[in-house]
Order: C-alpha cells, then sequence, then structure tokens
C-alpha cells in the first residue's frame, strides 16, 4: 500500500537521522477526529494513518520551525523536516517558496494525490454523537463508512468539502516520493461566488453582515493557515492599530476584510480557515472570490511555481483600468 | 465624524494625493481659482503606491462617505511604477468592498497630473454629486 511506502521511507530517514521530524496523520481521539502527527523516532511512524478524513494542511508546521529563539542550549538544526502533502498542500510550499519564506531544501515531500477530503462538520452532521473512533474507506464514487463494525457506504458528493469539488490541482506540484497515482482534475466553477455576486449591494451587506457579527475572534483561521506567517500580525499590532480589538459586528467586518484582502493572490484555497473555524462562517466563499477576481484580471494563480513573483509585488503596463476615471 | 455637517448631508470624504502629480494638480486648481466643494480633506503622500488598501477599509468603518486616491497617470510616476502598483492593489480592493455589500463608488481612482487642475476640480465636484446621491455611508454605523 501507498502509506507503507511512505512510512518505510520515513523510518529509513528519521534512522539514519536524515531529517528530524515527520510529519503525519494520526487517527485522532474520537469519531472521526485526525490529528496531526509528529515521528522524532522510527517507531513513531507506526502510528501513521492516510484516510479520506486526513484534511489537515500540514504546511502549517512548518512555521514552528521559522519562529526564534530556540530554547537556551539548543542550536538552530539544519536538518529537513518531512512532510506529508495533497494538492494544495504544495501548492502552499510553492508559494511559500516564492515568497522566500522557504527553501526548498528544508522539507522532504510526501506527494499525496488527492480525491478530495471529508468535511467534518458535514460527516458529523450525518453521523451526529459517534464516540467510538471511526474509519472511512473509498470505494470508485463512495465513502466506506465504518463505525462499530457497521459499514455505511455514502455518496462522495455528499460529504466532500465544497471546495474540494472544484479543485484544479489534486495532484502535488512538488514532491519527493509520489504515493498511488495521479488522479484526474475536478471542474473549475465558483457557482457560491457568482451567486452571491448577483444578488443586491444591500443583500450581499447583510449577508456577511449576519456571519461576521458571530465571529469570536478566536483568531483559528489566522493561526491554521499556511500562508500566514508574519511575525508581527496586522490583525492584533497596536501600534498602529489598525482595527479595534472587540468584538462586534464591525470590527469583525474590519478583521475579515483585512484579512481576506491580505490573502488576494496568495490563497491557495486549501480551506482550512473554514474547516477550522468554530462559528462556521463561510470564509471560502470570500477567498473563492478573490481567487477569482485574480484569475479573471491577472491571469494569475498563487503557488504553480516557486519562481514566479508574488502577484502585489509586480505590475504589468496592460493592466486593467477598467474603474479608473 | 459623520456628526460634523448639520442640516443637509454634506458627504466627508478624503484624498489621498500623490505628492508629484495630483497634490500639484489640486494645487493649480486653487492658484486657478477653480471652485470645486470643500467636502475634501486632502492628504498628501508621496506616490500611489504608499497607499495602502487598507486605509480604504479603515476610511470606511470610521464613517468616512466616500474615498478619492489620485497619482500620476500610467509611465509618469515619479518612482517609476509606484502608480502601476497601486492599481493592481485597488482595483482588487474596489472588487473586496463591492462584495461584501458597499457601493464601489465610493472608491475612487484617478489619475491626475500636475497641469490638470481643472480635471482635479472636475473630479471633485462629480464625486461629491454622485456621493450625495448615495447618501451617507450606513454599514459601519450600528453600535461604533
Amino acid at each position: 500500500m501507498n502509506l507503507d511506502k511512505a512510512k518505510i521511507e520515513a523510518k529509513k530517514m528519521l534512522s539514519r537521522g536524515e531529517v528530524k521530524y515527520v510529519i503525519g496523520y494520526e487517527i485522532g481521539t474520537y469519531g472521526f477526529r485526525i490529528s496531526p502527527s509528529f515521528a522524532r523516532t522510527p517507531e513513531e511512524v507506526d502510528k501513521f494513518t492516510l484516510s479520506p478524513l486526513c484534511a489537515n494542511n500540514l504546511v502549517t508546521y512548518l512555521k514552528v520551525e521559522r519562529s526564534p529563539p530556540l530554547p537556551k542550549g539548543i542550536k538552530p538544526s539544519n536538518l529537513k523536516v518531512a512532510l506529508f502533502a495533497k494538492g494544495c498542500d504544495s501548492r502552499a510550499i510553492l508559494q511559500l517558496i516564492a515568497e522566500k519564506n522557504l527553501s526548498r531544501e528544508d522539507v522532504f515531500i510526501f506527494g499525496v494525490p488527492c480525491t478530495g477530503r471529508i468535511d467534518p462538520k458535514k460527516i458529523e452532521a450525518m453521523f451526529p454523537r459517534v464516540v467510538s473512533k471511526a474509519d472511512v474507506v473509498e470505494k470508485d464514487d463512495s465513502y466506506i463508512i465504518m463505525i462499530e463494525g457497521k459499514d455505511h457506504p455514502v455518496p462522495k458528493d455528499k460529504l466532500i468539502f465544497d471546495h474540494c469539488r472544484s479543485c484544479q490541482y489534486p495532484n502535488p506540484l512538488v514532491y519527493d516520493l509520489l504515493l498511488g497515482d495521479e488522479v484526474a482534475a475536478g471542474e473549475d466553477y465558483y457557482d457560491s461566488v457568482v451567486e452571491l455576486e448577483k444578488q443586491t449591494l444591500n443583500e450581499r451587506w447583510n449577508y456577511w453582515r449576519s456571519h461576521f457579527e458571530r465571529c469570536i475572534r478566536c483568531n483559528a483561521c489566522r493561526n491554521v493557515c499556511p500562508l500566514c506567517y508574519c511575525d508581527d500580525c496586522i490583525l492584533e499590532r497596536l501600534k498602529p492599530q489598525w482595527m479595534r480589538r472587540s468584538v462586534n459586528a464591525n470590527d469583525n467586518t474590519v478583521y475579515h476584510l483585512t484579512r481576506a484582502y491580505h490573502m488576494a493572490g496568495r490563497c491557495i484555497s486549501c480551506g482550512e480557515c473554514e474547516r477550522v473555524c468554530p462559528m462556521h462562517l463561510p470564509l471560502m466563499k470570500l477567498y473563492k472570490k478573490l481567487e477569482k477576481d485574480v484569475k479573471e484580471l491577472f491571469e494569475y494563480t498563487p503557488g504553480l511555481t516557486a519562481e514566479e513573483k508574488p502577484l502585489l509585488t509586480t505590475f504589468k503596463p496592460e493592466d486593467s483600468e477598467e474603474f479608473i476615471k | 465624524m459623520s456628526g460634523i455637517f448639520k442640516g443637509a448631508f454634506e458627504p466627508n470624504i478624503i484624498a489621498f494625493l500623490c505628492n508629484w502629480c495630483s497634490y500639484v494638480g489640486a494645487d493649480l486648481a486653487g492658484i486657478s481659482r477653480i471652485r470645486y466643494p470643500a467636502n475634501v480633506k486632502v492628504v498628501r503622500v508621496m506616490c500611489s503606491g504608499r497607499v495602502n488598501p487598507l486605509f480604504v477599509i479603515y476610511a470606511l468603518r470610521h464613517g468616512l462617505d466616500g474615498i478619492l486616491i489620485a497619482g500620476c497617470h500610467p509611465g509618469d510616476c515619479h518612482y517609476l511604477q509606484g502608480n502601476y502598483i497601486a492599481r493592481r492593489r485597488l482595483v482588487l480592493m474596489r472588487r473586496l468592498i463591492e462584495y461584501v455589500g458597499i457601493d464601489p463608488r465610493r472608491l475612487r481612482v484617478s489619475w491626475v497630473s500636475a497641469s490638470e487642475g481643472a480635471k482635479f476640480a472636475d473630479l471633485v465636484k462629480e464625486m461629491v454629486d454622485e456621493i450625495k446621491k448615495l447618501g451617507p455611508i450606513e454599514q459601519f454605523h450600528e453600535n461604533i
């Protein structure tokens, strides 16, 4: 099996001391939970798992490597970090390299061709209060969900993340070891964004307002984002203070607009922000809009190559001027 | 901020003008004694590329009815490419605020050169008329 191939390689690298640790997935504490797993010794590799439930974008954890200061007496290590990366995760890596925040030599990538991941919110709505550890196997166009020895087949479309359905890059664009065969890309569409665009200004404002006012400003969307790496984050900077820290509809709107704008031309739509949001805000609708605009206006898609300059640091003389009067 | 004007609605507009072209253009409008509405408060910046798109959100959040950003014509930038970069940033910001339900006409971007005093006056007149029609910004008013 593909995971076994990765496990053998990971064990080899760890026992030779080539990598500091391997980041993978392990089965979580209950139900459909999956948690990221850090293996520092070859034995720890055995707990790794790989299933359609493994949605986390592990590239986020590379931030840990970047943040000094180290504890007293510990020297910075030059060893690599190995991690599993799906299509979107590999784009995050490429975008980080393009932004000069990571160098390719620092990571070893197990590429995972991805056929879509299960949205925990959807599966927990379908099978509420599952306490015992459940497993999911993919079979053609459906998932077989195994809870306490019983099999429940469910069509794939009902469980998959919305952004996975329109995923253009399911295969890792950069990897050292590819696990499994490449899969076909989905169809590119922006249904939910176009639908919202058709509404009037007021309807749109009320829509976003109704969601933003529920935000509790837990910063989970920022913390989980693989591309949010600023040490001094504008969302909580006090000098100058860009937004008040009070939790109310006005300031939450400013918060989300600022974050969305900050992701313009950088967001690789891995959908982690929406997955971790405890208040179930439809954040991908906001980021997808920017992705769509960037594609329309500048024919640019972030995270495809490591050489291309980030969108907003460059320009073309023939850029759109429709809005300038 | 919105409480400054009493009586008929007078929009409160902030203008970011680039030091090398648009500010001089606005100055020329003054020197040439061209009348234009006093609703616009000018902030001089060194380049339109200096205008952080977050200024737009900040201004809207604090109750300003309109934002005007003006710079040199493309190719004339004192810093060679500042206005090109501003153009990329602001088109995205304009589309973003439109998407969340703020009228994009409240954000106006224009190229005004140092010799275009009359254009600057017309621009301000036009913008003030337009925003008077739109009315005061209501989006951020509750519980400020």
